[in-house]
């Protein structure tokens, strides 16, 4: 995979294949291409050679337009910084993958996504007038809304104190555990790491270890 | 589901973040719709009350005209039969008082009978009726003046002046005089007297110029059309020029129309220059909202619901600039009605216009929609990974296909309104074009400087290092800046190189050449005598004299004048009566530019020497036929060559010379000119008037200080809405300036970390901002002298010079705005804390 100026290979040889359901932690110092490989993973960068299928969809070949559909379908994120809506209140952030995925229903769903995050008392409340810890629940109730295949979460606790990121991470496996969809983390936390399935260490761009977890 | 509802739902739901960003995109386009609503409103005022008392402007429901001489008979009593005739005579003379027979005063006479006014009412400053006014007391006749009058032969009401051979006594001053359509050229002020007063004067005479008006006041149940279509049938060789109500006041339609085009057009450009206002804006907010618009990709939104969902916010926020130009244009007619009704002959009242407002309105949204789909066209190449990285730099690249196919259709829709909207198309279509070169000129330019500074070498001066970097870094607002403010300054360079031009002509060049005097209505029998009382005058220089009538065309190769289509900048000459002469030889300056002219002893059939541009306007080439009714004669003669007029030496010049021999037979009379110094006009003058008092003298010096105060007059108005654009490109200009204040704040601070003085960062910004002014101070001047020289040479036909202090003025003028701007920004900049900064970066 390239970067658009000067040809710079941020992933090499990532050969990687992931089981529907499995949760996989991917560590590695940073510029490691971490946060590279999970683009590639949601179809908002391009692999300039090699082969990427997620959720039965072959991403090579998509047009931007197509991959917004195929992300619509498939994809939920959630990211260190929450990048919520500031514009939308946070009943409106989870809605509008729904909206945009022309579900009639999407505010009622978005509603029982943040009851489920325990947010139904903050509906109406813009992003501003949320805690950080709030604001990445919500983020989460979106990631979800759309009853994703696969998770991509980019270090969630980055932002949050230490309890309010625990309660974070405990909310994500378990709404994951629920919903049965595969988990890709990315997080310098090796105790988080350890929660998954399986953890990949990341350097200058290749896969250069892999852990298998013993799951409790 | 459509994707539209979605997209309007978060157009609405971006729109909570308020309009704070959208205050100079709200400003630009309100500015340019209210000019031009307002233009709009305004000529749709006048015409409307134009309409409303076109029975009084023309004075009855029809009216015909002839020159020189008389209906006859048969022609008044076909008038009689379908209603009431009022008789007035116009013509020049001079007046004198009673006991100053030598000094005269030239004015415009006007002899009415006893029907007059059919419709309306004069209004008179003293308290008396309009017959015992005129009616002869004492063997003497009396007369009204425009108080005017009364100032210039410091005279009052009492005192008796000579018009021609007849005594008059002045009784009262005109206040408003229902049919006069104040011309914005007239030579002399109003001298009102009966019709039996005039007979009395003695101006009278075979070829005197004198303009006849039958006014008929139709009775109930005439049709009007039908009864013009029998007597244009009936009189086919009447000769008259016959008006209606609807074409009451020609003269002032087509001024308010050439006006409103004209105010029209600045109102388009200041819409133009508000229109990258518009982008920087659009351009701006986008950039502020790269994480929303990263967050709806990574949500799944195409970019196609996105480019809506921002189309729809923007053209929400178009639609209330739009109405706020709206409300403004409306109410404008209030504020400028009042300054106009003293230059027409109606009071205007105010009213809403639906068309202007939907015009401007379309003018708002469209300008909004060209200017707003680029930027907004990018939003496909916000990244969503944008959200997983820094991402600042702005968007760049060109929008899809489907956006700029929408660009174009918007575009062509907006020239089509402008070029369609026009009452002179072609004119629009020059100003398009124009205006499209010009803003491509200032990117080419603007492009062209930012790569200049890249070149540079600053040496070891780290401001000018800083200032030349801040020009020519990516997202540089250096095209912003040298677009908005250069385009608006082009304009008033531009105005300011015609005007300058103008007036030169008018101040400089008239005097050394031009006669003193023009002399009109000499007798075939004075004019030897007339010459003789001239020469005798000490001072007096070279006289030219000419015989002259007046005649109309009325047949271009057998067709019909009305028929013909004229190009609008020539049709005046088939549109009146023109003066015309005759010669066996042509003028010493006359410069044939096609055919050739008659043997000097020709006397074959009638042919006729025409004025190039006219002839061209017309359509008229050597060997076409021409036919002129002259005094109720029909003469038709073959055009034998074209010949290139100069009309600005104030010569003697005519459209048309006949052959000798055509005019032979005709009442003509003569028309003069006489150089003079200044000293010897007075003697002239008394010499002339003294001996005969029929001659009347127009002074070119006073015509050509009526001109001058013409001239300041629209030169006011002209620049004052020149003003605006200039207004809206500072607006743009603050805009730009305000945009980029965020990273100048940052650049401040960082430069303060590294040990810069607030003096160091300051002077830095100031070399930014100076050279940013001189180089769209520099490219104004070359452009607005372009259009300038466009204009003088092409459109108005003669020469052009630079007018360097104006250019200077203008190049100062623009430093000293983007200085101001830019001072103000960094000043602000200079005050910010560094710590708080640094943290939350």
């Amino acid at each position: 995979m390239g970067a658009e100026s000067r040809e710079v290979n941020i992933l090499r040889g990532i050969d990687l294949q992931v089981a529907r359901g499995e949760a996989v932690g991917i560590v590695g110092p940073s510029g490691s291409g971490k946060t590279s490989m999970l683009m590639v993973i949601a179809g908002l960068e391009r692999a300039t050679s090699g082969q990427v299928a997620v959720a039965g969809t072959s991403l090579d070949g998509l047009s931007e337009d197509q991959l917004a559909l195929f992300r619509r379908q498939h994809v939920g994120i959630v990211f260190q910084a929450f990048h919520l809506i500031p514009t939308m209140t946070a009943l409106e952030n989870v809605a509008i993958p729904l909206e945009l995925a022309g579900h009639d229903d999407a505010f009622a769903r978005a509603e029982r996504e943040l009851d489920a995050v325990g947010l139904s008392h903050r509906l109406g409340h813009y992003p501003g007038q949320l805690s950080g810890g709030e604001q990445q629940r919500t983020a989460l109730a979106r990631a979800f809304a759309i009853e994703p295949d696969i998770l991509l979460a980019d270090e969630p606790t980055g932002n949050l104190d230490g309890e309010t990121g625990q309660q974070i991470v405990d909310l994500m496996f378990r709404l994951r555990n629920e919903r049965g969809a595969t988990l890709m983390l990315i997080t310098h936390d090796p105790k988080l790491a350890a929660k998954c399935d399986r953890t990949l260490t990341l350097a200058d761009g290749r896969i250069v270890s892999e852990k298998l977890q013993a799951v409790a | 589901m459509s994707s539209l509802p979605v997209a309007l739902r978060i157009a609405l739901r971006e729109l909570r973040a308020g309009i704070r960003g959208f205050r100079i995109f709200i400003a630009c386009l309100a500015l340019g719709v209210a000019a031009i609503a307002a233009v709009g409103a305004l000529s749709a005022s006048v015409v409307e009350s134009l309409e409303r008392d076109g029975q009084a402007i023309l004075g009855g429901d029809a009216e015909f005209r002839l020159l020189h001489r008389e209906a006859a008979d048969g022609q008044v009593e076909a008038m009689q039969a379908a209603g009431q005739i009022s008789f007035s005579r116009q013509m020049r003379g001079m007046v004198r008082l009673e006991n100053v027979p030598d000094q005269g005063t030239l004015v415009e006479v006007k002899a009415v009978d006893n029907a007059y006014p059919l419709y309306g009412a004069i209004t008179l400053n003293q308290n008396i009726s309009l017959t015992d006014a005129l009616a002869p007391r004492d063997g003497i006749y009396g007369a009204l003046v425009d108080p005017n009058l009364l100032t210039r032969l410091t005279a009052e009401v009492g005192d008796k002046v000579r018009l021609g051979d007849a005594l008059l006594e002045i009784r009262g001053t005109i206040a408003r005089e229902p049919d006069r359509v104040t011309s914005v050229f007239t030579l002399g002020p109003r001298l009102m007297i009966h019709g039996d007063a005039l007979e009395t004067t003695g101006l009278i005479q075979p070829g005197s110029l004198v303009r006849n008006y039958y006014r008929v006041r139709l009775n109930d149940g005439v049709d009007r059309g039908l009864w013009l279509d029998g007597m244009r049938d009936d009189f086919t060789d009447a000769g008259w020029r016959i008006r209606t109500t609807e074409d009451a006041a020609p003269r002032v339609t087509r001024f308010v129309d050439r006006l409103g085009l004209f105010l029209t057009l600045v109102g388009l450009t200041i819409l133009l220059v508000g229109g990258i206002g518009v982008s920087n804006a659009v351009r701006s907010h986008l950039e502020s909202r790269i994480g929303s618009i990263a967050v709806l990709k990574c949500v799944g939104a195409t970019s196609s619901v996105i480019f809506r969902a921002y189309l729809i916010q923007v053209m929400l926020i178009a639609l209330l600039g739009t109405a706020i130009g709206l409300l403004l244009g409306a109410f404008s007619p209030l504020l400028f009605a009042r300054a106009l009704e003293a230059a027409l002959p109606t009071d205007i009242p105010f009213g809403f216009h639906l068309l202007p407002m939907v015009q401007a309105t379309a003018f708002g949204l469209l300008t909004a929609l060209v200017f707003a789909l680029w930027p907004l066209g990018r939003v496909g190449v916000i990244p969503g990974a944008a959200l997983f990285r820094n991402l600042v730099a702005p968007t760049a690249g060109r929008p899809r296909g489907g956006v700029l196919i929408t660009l174009a259709i918007a575009a062509t829709a907006l020239v089509a309104l402008a070029v369609l909207g026009a009452s002179r198309p072609g004119f629009a279509i020059a100003f398009v074009i124009g205006s499209v070169a010009a803003m491509m000129a200032f990117r080419y330019c603007a492009l062209g400087v930012m790569k200049l500074a890249a070149r540079v070498n600053p040496g070891r001066d780290a401001g000018l290092r800083l200032a030349l970097a801040n020009m020519h870094r990516p997202g540089a607002a250096t095209p912003a800046v040298i677009m908005s403010l250069g385009l608006g300054l082009a304009v008033l360079v531009a105005i300011g190189q015609i005007e300058g031009n103008l007036r030169q002509q008018v101040d400089q060049e008239l005097p050394n050449e031009a006669p003193a005097f023009f002399f009109i209505d000499i007798q075939r029998d004075q004019i030897d005598g007339f010459e003789a009382a001239v020469r005798k005058v000490e001072g007096a220089g070279e006289i030219e004299r000419t015989a002259t009538l007046r005649g109309m065309i009325v047949g271009v190769n057998g067709r019909p004048a009305s028929e013909i289509a004229a190009d609008p900048d020539q049709a005046w000459v088939l549109q009146g009566d023109r003066s015309i002469t005759y010669a066996a030889r042509p003028a010493p300056d006359a410069n044939i530019v096609a055919g050739e002219w008659w043997d000097a002893d020709y006397r074959g059939e009638p042919l006729v020497s025409f004025e190039a541009d006219a002839a061209k306007g017309i359509g008229l080439n050597v060997g076409d036929q021409i036919t002129v009714n002259i005094l109720g004669r029909k003469i038709t003669a073959k055009v034998a060559n074209l010949r290139d007029v100069d009309w600005g030496t104030l010569r003697l010049n005519f459209v048309m010379v006949f052959s000798p021999g055509v005019l032979d037979g005709a009442p003509y009379t003569y028309i003069a000119t006489a150089k003079a110094t200044p000293a010897a006009e007075d003697g002239i003058e008394r010499a002339v008037i003294s001996e005969y008092p029929n001659i009347s003298a127009i002074r070119i010096r006073d015509a050509l200080d009526l001109v001058k105060v013409m001239l300041g007059n629209i030169a006011l108005a002209v620049r004052s809405t020149a003003g605006l654009t200039l207004l809206a490109g500072a607006l743009v200009l603050a805009g730009a300036v305000a945009a980029g204040h965020r990273r100048r704040i940052y650049d401040a601070v960082v430069l303060k970390v590294l040990g810069a003085t607030r003096g160091d960062i300051l002077r830095a910004f100031l070399i930014e901002y100076g050279l940013l002014g001189l180089a769209a101070g520099l490219i104004a001047i070359g452009v607005g002298s372009l259009t300038g020289w466009a204009v003088m040479t092409q459109v108005m036909n003669t020469g052009f010079t630079f007018q360097p202090l104006l250019a200077l003025l203008t190049a100062l003028l623009c430093i000293a705005v983007t200085l101001a701007f830019g001072f103000g920004g960094a000043w602000n900049a200079l005050g910010k804390k560094a710590a708080p900064l640094l943290r939350n970066e």
